[in-house]
C-alpha cells in the first residue's frame, strides 16, 4: 500500500517523464525520482524539492533514456524521400511561372532578411573586440531635473581617483577628457580632437598597437596617435620619436613626442581616438584647471573590476560620493549613480546624454526588422495562395498515394519536405541575390558599410531558423488542406476546391493592405524631403556665415577687415553658436526650475542670425548691467506661465539675471529635434569664440571666399574652422533624403511581389476554368463578359482590402513618422490615393493580361482539354 | 574492447556500484558520489552512465524490492561483471604506472641542462 503523502511532485513533470522515458526503464528511474524527492522535501523543503524535481526531469533528456519517437515507420526512408524530392522537382519543372514565382518571392524576402540580421549582427558587435568588454564599466548617474530623469554619461572630476584608492574591487580606472585642439607638424596645421586620459586608457580598451607602447602614456609627454592620424601627419612611415606640436590656445602649446600609433580600428567600434595624451596635461591646456572640483564634470569614467559579480556592492557604496556631489552642486542634485558595462554600452547609449558612445539606431533596426518579416511574410503569403490553388493539378497523385497505402501524416510530410527543398532554394538564390545586389544597394543608399559575412556562424544559424520557420510557415497549411481529401472522392471527381477558399482571399487582401503601407510610406519619405526644405528654422541661415576664432583679439583684428567689405551687412561675437555649439543651464525661479538651453552672445547676434524679437528689446552695447540680464525665446516664456516673461527673475550658475526680452522660437539643432527652452545671456569679450557675419544677398560665396583669405592673411598658422550656416545642416537634409531613397525600392519589391503572387492566383484561376470560358464564348460572350467573370471575385477582394489599407496605412506611418520626428509632416491623403490608386492599376494590368489571354484563346482548343 | 572506452564518470559510478554491493541501486549510487565528489549530481547523469555501461557488458542489473517512499515502484539493483572488474583493474595498473614515471622524467629532464 502507497502511503497518503500530502505532498506528491508536480503533476505534469511526472506525465512529461512518462511520456518521453523509454517503457523499461520508467519504474526504475520514476521510483529512483520519487525517492529523491521525498527525501528533498525532509532536507530543503516541498517548494526547493518540487524545483529540483523539475530540473531533474530536464536532466534526463539524454538520447539513451530517451523513447523511439516514430512518426514514419522503421523502414528504409531513403527510397520515399528520393522519391518525394523526385515528384519535387517534376511539380517546379512543371509549373515554371508558379515555381518562379515561389522562389523568386522568397529569394527575395530572404535576401532582404539576411542584410537586416548583416546590418543588426554588425551593430551588436561594436566594442566587443575589447578583451575587458565585460570588466570594464562607464560610471552613469540618473539626475532628476525638470521633472524627468534621465542618465547622464559624464562624472564629477574627482570621482574616479576617489572610486580606485575607496574600492579593492575596482583594478583599473581611466577618466576621458576631450578637448579640441590644432595639432602641427611640418606643414600639416589642422584642428583636431584629444582625448586626455591616463596610462590605463589602452589596458582597459585594448586597441592594438601598431608601434610602440601602451604604457608610455604615463609620460606627461607623450602622445598617442590613431593610425589614420599617423597617416595623415606622417604618411607611412613610422612616426616614434618624433615631435608633434599641440596648441591648446592662442598662448599655450606643447610639443608631444609620439610614443605610440594605434592598429587600424575594428570598423566595429565606436569609441575611438585620434590623440592620446596624458590628464596631466589638462594643467597646461587651462592653468586653473582643479581636478579635485566637484562642480567640474569629464566627459567620462570607466573602471575595470576584478570581480563582476560584486559591482552592486561599488553601486552601493557610492552613496558617500553622491553626497559630495549633491553638496557641490545644490541645484542639480542626482539621484544615484550607476553602472554600464562596456559589452552594452553603444546599444544602451541612446538612453545615456552626453556620453561618448555613438547611439545605436534602435528605431531604424525595429523598422528594418519589420521590413524583413513583412517581406517574407508577403511572400509566404504568395506560397500558400498558388499552393492551395494549385492543389487541383495534384489531387490524382495524392490520391494514388493514399490508394498505396499512405497515411495522412506520409502526405504531409511529403509536402512539408517539398516544400523545404523549394525555401532551400530560394535560399540559395537569396544568398547571392543579399551579398550581390541588396547589401551593396544598401551601402550606397545608406553610407552604412554592410558586409554579409559567410564565415559568421550565427549567419547560419540564422539562415537555417528561415529555412526552418519559412518552410514550415508556408507549407503547413497547404500540406494539411491537401492531404485532408479522400481518395475515393478525388477519383470520383467530384471534389471541387481551391477556387473559393476563403483563406485565399483572406491572405490576399492582407497582402494588398501590407502593400500599401508600405506604399504609403515610401510617398509620404518622398513627399517628406520638400516639406522639411521648406520647414521654417526659425532665423534665416541664408547667407550667414560662421568662423571659430581664438579670442577676442583675433575676433577683432577679423572684424576690422570685415566691415570694410561692403558686401557685409553685419559681424557679431559670440561664446556659443546655433547649430554649432550650444550649453545647458538651470534656470530656477522661486518654487520651479528649468532646463534651458544657453547660448552666450553679443548684441548684433541676433541681428546677424534673423532671431526676431517679439516682446521687450534684445541687448545692447551701451546699456550698463546687460550683462546681467537674459532674452528667452517664446518656448521658455510660455513654460514660465506668467502674463508677462519680461521682467521676470531666474538664477542660473549662481547669478541673479532679469528677462529683458523674447525672441521668436528657432531650431538650434536639426527637425529631429524639438525646440527647447532657450536663454541668450551677453558674452563677455574674454568668452568670444565664434565670429558670424551676414552677407548681402547673392553675395554669399563671395564673401566666404573673402571671409577665408583675411584668415589666411592674418592667422596663417592656424588653420581656418568655419563654413557656411547651412552647410551645418546638410547631413540632415542627407539623411531625409535617404529614407526616401531607401523607402521606394522597399515599396518597389513590395509592389512586386503582390503583383507575382496575384498574377500566380489568376493564372491558375483562369488555366483551371478553360472549359468554362470555351464554352461562354461559343455561347456568344464578349470582352466584357469574360473580364466580369474573371475579374468579379477581385472587385470585391479589393475594395474591401483598399478600404482597410488605407486606414491602417495612415496610423501606421503617422506613428512613424511621430516617432522620428518632434514635429511630423501630415500624411497627405493624395499619398493614400496614389498608393490606392497603384494597387488598383497592378491589379487591373494582372486580370486584364489574363482576359486578353481568354479572348485570344481559340474555344475548340479549350474544349479539348482533358 | 578498448579500456579508454570507459569514461571518467563511468568510472566512478561503476567503482561505486562496486563499492555498493547489494545497495547498487540508482539514488544510493548518486547518494555515495555526491558525498564522495562533494558536488551535486544529476538523476539524469547517473541513469545515463548506468545504461550506456549495462549496454557495454560493464554492469548487470536484476528489479529489486519496492518501497513506499518510492511510490510503490521497485529498485533496480546493479552488478559489476568480471569483465568490469578486469577493465578497472587494467586502468587502476595505467595509471599507477603514470604515477610512477612522472619523478623518473623529470629528474631525467634535469639532467639533461
Amino acid at each position: 500500500m502507497m502511503p497518503q503523502n500530502e505532498i506528491a511532485p508536480p503533476g505534469w513533470v511526472l506525465r512529461f517523464l512518462r511520456f518521453f522515458l523509454k517503457k523499461e526503464y520508467l519504474e526504475e528511474i520514476e521510483g529512483d525520482m520519487e525517492e529523491i524527492f521525498q527525501d528533498n522535501i525532509e532536507s530543503i523543503g516541498a517548494r526547493r524539492a518540487k524545483r529540483v524535481y523539475a530540473l531533474d526531469m530536464l536532466g534526463l533528456l539524454r538520447p539513451v533514456l530517451l523513447k523511439h519517437f516514430r512518426i514514419l515507420p522503421p523502414l528504409n526512408q531513403y527510397a520515399m524521400f528520393r522519391n518525394y524530392f523526385k515528384t519535387s522537382f517534376r511539380s517546379l519543372g512543371r509549373n515554371p511561372l508558379t515555381s518562379f514565382i515561389n522562389v523568386f518571392g522568397l529569394s527575395v524576402a530572404i535576401g532582404i532578411c539576411l542584410v537586416v540580421f548583416a546590418v543588426v549582427e554588425y551593430d551588436r558587435s561594436i566594442d566587443r573586440f575589447h578583451v575587458n568588454k565585460d570588466d570594464v564599466y562607464l560610471v552613469t548617474f540618473f539626475g532628476d531635473i525638470d521633472g524627468a530623469t534621465h542618465q547622464y554619461g559624464r562624472t564629477p572630476r574627482p570621482l574616479g581617483e576617489m572610486m580606485k584608492a575607496d574600492f579593492a574591487n575596482v583594478r583599473n580606472m581611466c577618466t576621458v577628457q576631450d578637448g579640441g585642439v590644432v595639432v602641427k607638424h611640418g606643414a600639416n596645421t589642422f584642428h583636431e580632437r584629444v582625448r586626455y586620459t591616463n596610462a590605463q586608457f589602452l589596458n582597459m580598451f585594448t586597441f592594438p598597437l601598431k608601434w610602440g607602447t601602451a604604457g608610455s602614456l604615463a609620460d606627461v609627454n607623450s602622445i598617442i596617435l590613431s593610425e589614420e592620424m599617423a597617416i595623415k601627419y606622417f604618411g607611412d612611415e613610422n612616426p616614434l620619436g618624433q615631435d608633434i606640436l599641440v596648441k591648446f590656445d592662442e598662448t599655450n602649446s606643447k610639443a608631444f613626442m609620439v610614443t605610440g600609433v594605434a592598429q587600424k580600428f575594428p570598423r566595429a567600434h565606436a569609441i575611438g581616438f585620434d590623440f592620446l595624451i596624458n590628464d596631466q596635461n589638462m594643467r597646461v591646456a587651462d592653468s586653473t584647471y582643479n581636478a579635485s572640483d566637484w562642480k567640474a564634470f569629464v566627459n567620462a569614467t570607466f573602471v575595470q573590476v576584478s570581480d563582476r559579480a560584486q559591482v552592486a556592492t561599488i553601486a552601493h557604496g557610492m552613496e558617500k560620493y553622491k553626497r559630495l556631489q549633491n553638496e557641490a552642486l545644490k541645484d542639480r542634485p542626482i539621484a544615484r549613480f550607476a553602472f554600464v558595462p562596456l559589452a552594452d554600452l553603444h546599444e544602451q547609449s541612446a538612453d545615456i546624454r552626453d556620453d561618448i558612445s555613438v547611439d545605436a539606431p534602435v528605431t531604424s533596426f525595429v523598422a528594418l526588422s519589420i521590413i524583413g518579416v513583412f517581406m517574407l511574410g508577403l511572400a509566404c503569403f504568395n506560397y500558400i495562395n498558388i499552393a492551395i490553388v494549385s492543389a487541383a493539378r495534384r489531387l490524382k497523385e495524392i490520391g494514388v498515394r493514399k490508394v498505396i497505402g499512405a497515411n495522412r501524416l506520409r502526405v504531409v510530410v511529403q509536402f512539408l519536405s517539398e516544400n523545404i527543398v523549394i525555401t532551400f532554394f530560394a535560399m540559395l538564390v537569396g544568398l547571392v541575390l543579399g551579398v550581390f545586389v541588396f547589401a551593396p544597394w544598401f551601402t550606397g543608399v545608406t553610407h552604412r558599410q554592410v558586409d554579409v559575412s559567410l564565415v559568421n556562424g550565427n549567419l547560419w544559424l540564422f539562415l537555417l531558423a528561415v529555412l526552418l520557420v519559412t518552410g514550415v510557415a508556408s507549407g503547413l497549411y497547404p500540406a494539411f488542406y491537401i492531404s485532408r481529401f479522400e481518395a475515393a472522392t478525388i477519383f470520383k471527381g467530384s471534389v471541387q476546391f481551391g477556387k473559393k477558399n476563403p483563406l485565399t482571399k483572406l491572405f490576399l487582401s492582407f497582402q494588398l493592405v501590407l502593400a500599401c503601407v508600405f506604399i504609403v510610406g515610401a510617398i509620404t519619405f518622398t513627399q517628406n524631403i520638400g516639406y522639411q526644405a521648406a520647414l521654417s528654422w526659425g532665423y534665416n541661415q541664408r547667407d550667414a556665415l560662421y568662423v571659430s576664432v581664438p579670442d577676442a583679439a583675433a575676433f577683432g583684428k577679423l572684424e576690422a577687415k570685415l566691415l570694410q567689405d561692403p558686401n557685409v551687412l553685419s559681424v557679431s561675437a559670440s561664446r556659443h553658436h546655433l547649430g554649432k555649439d550650444m550649453a545647458s543651464a538651470v534656470a530656477i525661479a522661486p518654487g520651479k526650475q528649468y532646463e534651458v538651453q544657453r547660448l552666450s552672445v553679443d548684441a548684433s547676434y541676433f541681428e546677424t542670425m534673423g532671431i526676431e524679437r517679439v516682446a521687450g528689446r534684445v541687448f545692447n552695447d551701451h546699456q550698463q548691467g546687460d550683462h546681467q540680464r537674459i532674452v528667452v525665446n517664446q518656448l521658455f516664456a510660455k513654460n514660465m506661465a506668467v502674463a508677462n516673461a519680461v521682467g521676470q527673475v531666474f538664477e542660473m550658475d549662481g547669478a541673479r539675471y532679469e528677462v529683458i526680452g523674447v525672441v521668436k522660437d528657432f531650431h538650434a539643432d536639426s527637425f529631429y529635434e524639438p525646440v527647447v527652452p532657450t536663454v541668450f545671456t551677453m558674452a563677455t569679450e574674454d568668452q568670444y569664440r565664434y565670429l558670424t557675419l551676414r552677407a548681402k544677398p547673392g553675395a554669399e560665396q563671395e564673401t566666404y571666399a573673402t571671409l577665408k583669405a583675411h584668415w589666411t592673411a592674418l592667422f596663417p598658422e592656424t588653420p581656418f574652422d568655419g563654413g557656411r550656416q547651412e552647410e551645418l545642416f546638410t547631413w540632415y537634409f542627407d539623411s531625409v533624403d535617404i529614407q526616401a531613397r531607401f523607402g521606394r525600392p522597399v515599396a518597389g519589391i513590395a509592389i512586386l511581389l503582390v503583383a507575382l503572387g496575384l498574377y500566380g492566383l489568376v493564372t491558375l484561376n483562369v488555366s483551371g476554368r478553360t472549359r468554362e470560358f470555351s464554352i461562354r464564348k461559343v455561347l456568344g460572350a464578349n470582352a466584357r463578359n469574360v473580364a466580369a467573370s474573371v475579374g468579379k471575385q477581385y472587385v470585391v477582394l479589393t475594395v474591401v482590402s483598399l478600404a482597410l489599407g488605407a486606414p491602417v496605412s495612415y496610423v501606421l506611418i503617422k506613428a512613424l513618422f511621430a516617432s522620428m520626428y518632434p514635429d511630423p509632416m501630415p500624411i497627405s491623403l493624395s499619398a493614400i490615393l496614389l498608393a490606392m490608386l497603384l494597387l488598383v492599376g497592378v491589379l487591373v494590368a494582372v486580370v486584364s493580361s489574363q482576359v486578353r489571354k481568354v479572348l485570344k484563346a481559340s474555344p475548340v482548343d479549350g474544349l479539348k482539354v482533358e | 574492447m578498448k579500456i579508454t572506452k570507459l569514461g571518467e564518470f563511468e568510472e566512478l559510478v561503476l567503482l561505486a556500484v562496486a563499492a555498493l554491493q547489494q545497495e547498487a541501486y540508482g539514488v544510493e549510487i548518486k547518494r555515495e558520489l555526491e558525498t564522495r565528489l562533494k558536488e551535486k549530481l544529476s538523476v539524469g547523469s547517473i541513469q545515463s552512465a548506468l545504461k550506456r555501461m549495462e549496454e557495454k557488458g560493464f554492469l548487470v542489473s536484476e528489479f529489486g524490492e519496492a518501497t513506499a517512499k518510492r511510490g510503490g515502484k521497485r529498485k533496480r539493483i546493479y552488478a559489476t561483471t568480471a569483465y568490469a572488474h578486469k577493465v578497472l583493474a587494467e586502468m587502476r595498473d595505467v595509471r599507477a604506472g603514470l604515477w610512477d614515471a612522472i619523478p623518473r622524467l623529470s629528474g631525467e629532464m634535469r639532467l639533461d641542462y
